[in-house]
């Protein structure tokens, strides 16, 4: 389903991409993992178009998409969450997601009729928070929410719009062992029926859900394999897992 | 139309340019570095007018009037960003916007209530009257000769400031990372009031250069505040050389146009359509080619950030 | 919801019994001030769907001012005096510049987005003022009013005021319709996280551009009303102090608010009125309000009776 091929991109002389290679089939979960600063978050930036690569090609579904700004990469179906919580604070998290569900829905120029109220809009938007576990708080404010409840909501937004490929950066960044362990739950349940990208520090959660897990070190990729061959590999070890997994 | 007036407007155009540099430079130096946008620049250089017309006359000596405009320039503007400005550096520009807006009315009265509405008269010492020779035989007042040499000598030791000095690495250090500046242990207070200090008086040396050329009145600043704009969005904000390439061509385009564009069109359509249509395009061009800058390079010909 | 309502009812009750309060009396002049007042505040209606739900810190927005003024007047020059005749070009004329500006600079960043807007609109300043045919820089004089045969005479004072109040609550509704639909979501979606916005599906930029075009329009048919109300157009309508005095209108009241930019135009434009009562040089008390204002004031009138839409 994603066929990215010899993806660079340099700020300076920083190499945050070189050369990577990387492929997703449909239904798969495929994890990325790596050092801090190994430039994880550029490689989804790039795949997700808030960010031009310099070089390399980008397929989805066959199509290239490397040229294609990010709006229109939702438009087909790539859905991201950020790893900064990066939601609309002054909506509630039913209003959140409705705009997401708003988005896949055709275009916006409706000028008349209250999208607050529209059932069209918050029927789907009540299903995907509760399936993400936000029934409970769907009138409260964005801003207000907890943090584990922020991050889910990053997921809601992305799932609420129908994607074909979630790329998840760090979900479960800056949650609690509870928080963590309801999200896993999420991301298994989820694992059923998406294909997922899944960029993680926490090995745990990695290694109960990826298919694959590809590790990521100054911007190239090191290995890609299952999980039980990147344990045992020797390299990825040293550059990463030996850190303390 | 000859070939010594063309030339003689094309210096025209440059002296003109060379005080929108001023302006722009001052402007994009305070954008820069404490991303702050300061509508009141307008009023500064309003000041440094005011305030040096009314020292030669009370000193009777020029030069001294100018160094009194100067330094009264620098004294208010630091006044102003203790008082009024340092609130606004973490505030989003509409605030700033506001906030400096607010200035204006403010300074444009007091000057009023001062002065007077009616332009004020600056006067120009024996020295600097008169025409020097050019080429084959036409002449160029002395004075617009002078800011011209003004204006260019200010903008080469800009240059050699930012690019070559501790102070200039700290305001180019600054504008990547205040923090970091900070935790290194400048003074990033000092730093700000001393930089925007320098951009109150390359406001007031345009300011008081423009004194006996144009009009000194309350709203001066303003009329050339828009144009300065003008440079900017063209030059590229944060770029001292894209002020000075925006502010060259900003002022020889416009000084050009209000020269030539009616005859021009004289020779085209009937005169008096030129009549009309002539002032009115020459005052809109310099907006066109904005749109055109836009439409071509949307962050300006020297984008920094 | 029902607290708005309701206060809303009593506002449009109070402005409803001023112009018979004020005859009786004995002091019409109100009535002039008041409509003065009232056609300012659709202008800053329309700045405020802008700049308050969207985002835009358009410093250009007086143009629209003097277009719809100079349609009028322009019109009217000619010897077209049916009010609808103006009140359609006054719309095209603006939702056509709104759309020509925008287009260009929109897509510019913040700070550019400012100066662009302001050179803009100084652009149409300097252009009202070489046009002498129309004034140039002294404006012209209204030939003759608005003519809505049979409808209204806008020669009536009182009928004038009536129908200032009319169209700035139509223009309140139909903001309060705008801001909730889908569009108005998307705008203010796109204010509140462009980052997400764009993750979702959402480009900033045609949605942004309609806003602006919407603006226009209504602000040129607030620049008709103007034409009217003063009997004379000139070229300062469209001076940058104006679109700056419109921006304090929307802001003082309280951003993404449709009661804010009605209550800032009250405001701003009475405590205007009172200072010029004091001296003839108002300004240099009105310039440190305003920044104490900014400095301190942060969420506008609104902001004490409602709390803010996002």
């Amino acid at each position: 389903m994603l066929e990215v091929k010899g993806l660079c991109k340099s700020f300076g002389a920083l190499r945050a991409s070189d050369g990577i290679d990387f492929h997703v089939a449909e239904g798969e979960t495929h994890a990325l993992i790596g050092p801090n600063g190994a430039g994880k978050t550029t490689f989804i930036n790039q795949l997700a178009g808030t960010l031009r690569p310099d070089a390399g090609t980008i397929r989805f579904a066959g199509e290239d998409i490397t040229r294609l700004p990010a709006p229109r990469r939702a438009r087909k179906g790539l859905a991201r969450s950020f790893q900064i919580t990066s939601v609309y604070p002054g909506f509630t998290a039913l209003e959140n997601v409705a705009l997401a569900v708003q988005a896949r829905s055709g275009h916006s120029f409706r000028f008349w009729r209250d999208a607050r109220r529209d059932p069209a809009l918050t029927g789907p938007a009540r299903q995907v928070l509760e399936e993400v576990g936000l029934e409970e708080r769907m009138h409260v404010l964005a801003g207000n929410l907890a943090h584990g409840e922020q991050r889910s909501l990053e997921v809601a937004m992305a799932l609420a719009t129908r994607p074909r490929l979630l790329l998840l950066d760090e979900p479960m960044a800056g949650m609690g062992a509870d928080e963590s362990q309801r999200m896993i739950g999420l991301l298994s349940s989820l694992k059923r029926r998406q294909t997922i990208v899944l960029v993680e520090h926490d090995m745990d959660a990695v290694f109960r859900l990826a298919d694959r897990i590809a590790v990521l070190v100054y911007g190239r990729v090191i290995a890609s394999d299952s999980p039980e061959k990147i344990k045992m590999n020797e390299e990825v070890r040293r550059a990463y897992l030996g850190e303390g997994a | 139309m000859s070939w010594a007036l063309v030339f003689e407007q094309l210096l025209n155009g440059l002296q003109y340019g060379v005080m929108l540099f001023l302006m722009a430079a001052g402007l994009t130096l305070v954008f820069g570095i404490m991303n702050l946008v300061n509508l009141a620049h307008g009023s500064l250089y309003m000041v440094g007018a005011y305030l040096a017309a009314a020292a030669t006359q009370w000193t009777g000596n020029y030069l001294l009037g100018v160094a009194l405009g100067l330094a009264g320039t620098l004294v208010v503007g630091m006044a102003v960003e203790v008082t009024a400005l340092r609130t606004l550096y973490e505030r989003d520009h509409l605030d700033q916007v506001l906030a400096t807006f607010g200035l204006i009315l403010f300074f444009n009265e007091l000057i009023a209530i001062v002065w007077g509405r009616a332009p004020l008269y600056s006067s120009l010492p024996p020295w600097l009257q008169g025409h020097i020779k050019l080429f084959a035989g036409s002449t160029y007042p002395v004075y617009r000769a002078a800011v011209i040499v003004v204006g260019l000598l200010v903008a080469a030791l800009l240059w050699y400031v930012v690019t070559r000095t501790r102070l200039g690495m700290l305001i180019r250090a600054g504008a990547s990372n205040r923090t970091m500046v900070g935790a290194l242990g400048v003074n990033i207070k000092l730093l700000y009031t001393v930089v925007f200090g320098c951009g109150a008086a390359l406001a007031g040396l345009a300011g008081l250069m423009a004194g006996p050329i144009y009009a000194v009145q309350p709203g001066m600043g303003e009329l050339i505040l828009i144009q300065v704009f003008v440079v900017i969005v063209i030059g590229g904000i944060g770029s001292i050389r894209g002020a000075l390439v925006g502010a060259i061509i900003v002022g020889v385009v416009d000084t050009l146009g209000r020269a030539f564009l009616k005859p021009l069109l004289g020779t085209m359509i009937p005169p008096t359509a030129a009549e009309a249509a002539g002032p009115a395009l020459a005052s809109m061009l310099i907006y066109l080619l904005m749109a055109v800058v836009l439409a071509v390079k949307p962050a300006g010909l020297f984008a920094n950030r | 919801m029902r607290a708005r309502l309701i206060l809303w009812g009593i506002a449009a009750l109070l402005l409803i019994a001023l112009p018979p309060l004020a005859t009786a009396l004995g002091q019409p002049y109100y009535v002039d001030l008041a409509r003065r007042i009232l056609i300012l505040a659709i202008a800053a209606i329309s700045l405020n769907l802008i700049l308050g739900y969207g985002g835009l810190v358009s410093f250009g927005h007086a143009a629209y001012l003097g277009i719809g003024a100079y349609a009028v007047g322009i019109l009217g020059f000619y010897g077209i005096a049916n009010g609808w005749i103006h009140l359609l070009v006054a719309i095209g004329a603006s939702a056509l510049v709104a759309a020509a500006i925008g287009a260009v600079s929109i897509r510019a960043s913040g700070i550019y987005f400012i100066m662009i807007t302001l050179a803009f609109t100084q652009m149409l300043y300097y252009l009202g003022i070489s046009l002498d045919v129309y004034g140039g820089d002294d404006g012209m004089r209204l030939k003759s009013k608005s003519q809505f045969a049979g409808l209204v005479d806008l020669r009536d004072p009182v009928a004038f005021y009536y129908v200032a109040l009319g169209v700035m609550l139509l223009f309140v509704f139909l903001t309060y319709r705008i801001v909730n639909s889908r569009f108005g979501m998307a705008l203010r979606a796109a204010k509140s996280n462009e980052a997400r916005s764009r993750a979702i599906g959402f480009p900033p930029y045609p949605y942004r551009l309609a806003a602006f075009i919407i603006a226009g329009a209504m602000c040129g048919v607030a620049g008709a009303l103007y034409a009217n109300h003063t009997g004379y157009i000139t070229p300062g309508l469209m001076a940058w102090h104006q679109s700056g005095e419109m921006m304090f209108m929307v802001i003082l009241g309280g951003m993404a608010s449709t009661a804010g930019p009605v209550l800032g135009t009250f405001a701003l434009l009475l405590v205007e009125e009172v200072l010029k009562g004091w001296t003839e040089h108002w300004q240099v008390i009105l310039g440190p309000l305003l920044v104490l204002s900014v400095v301190f004031f942060r969420r506008g009138l609104a902001g004490i009776f409602f709390k803010p839409d996002a």
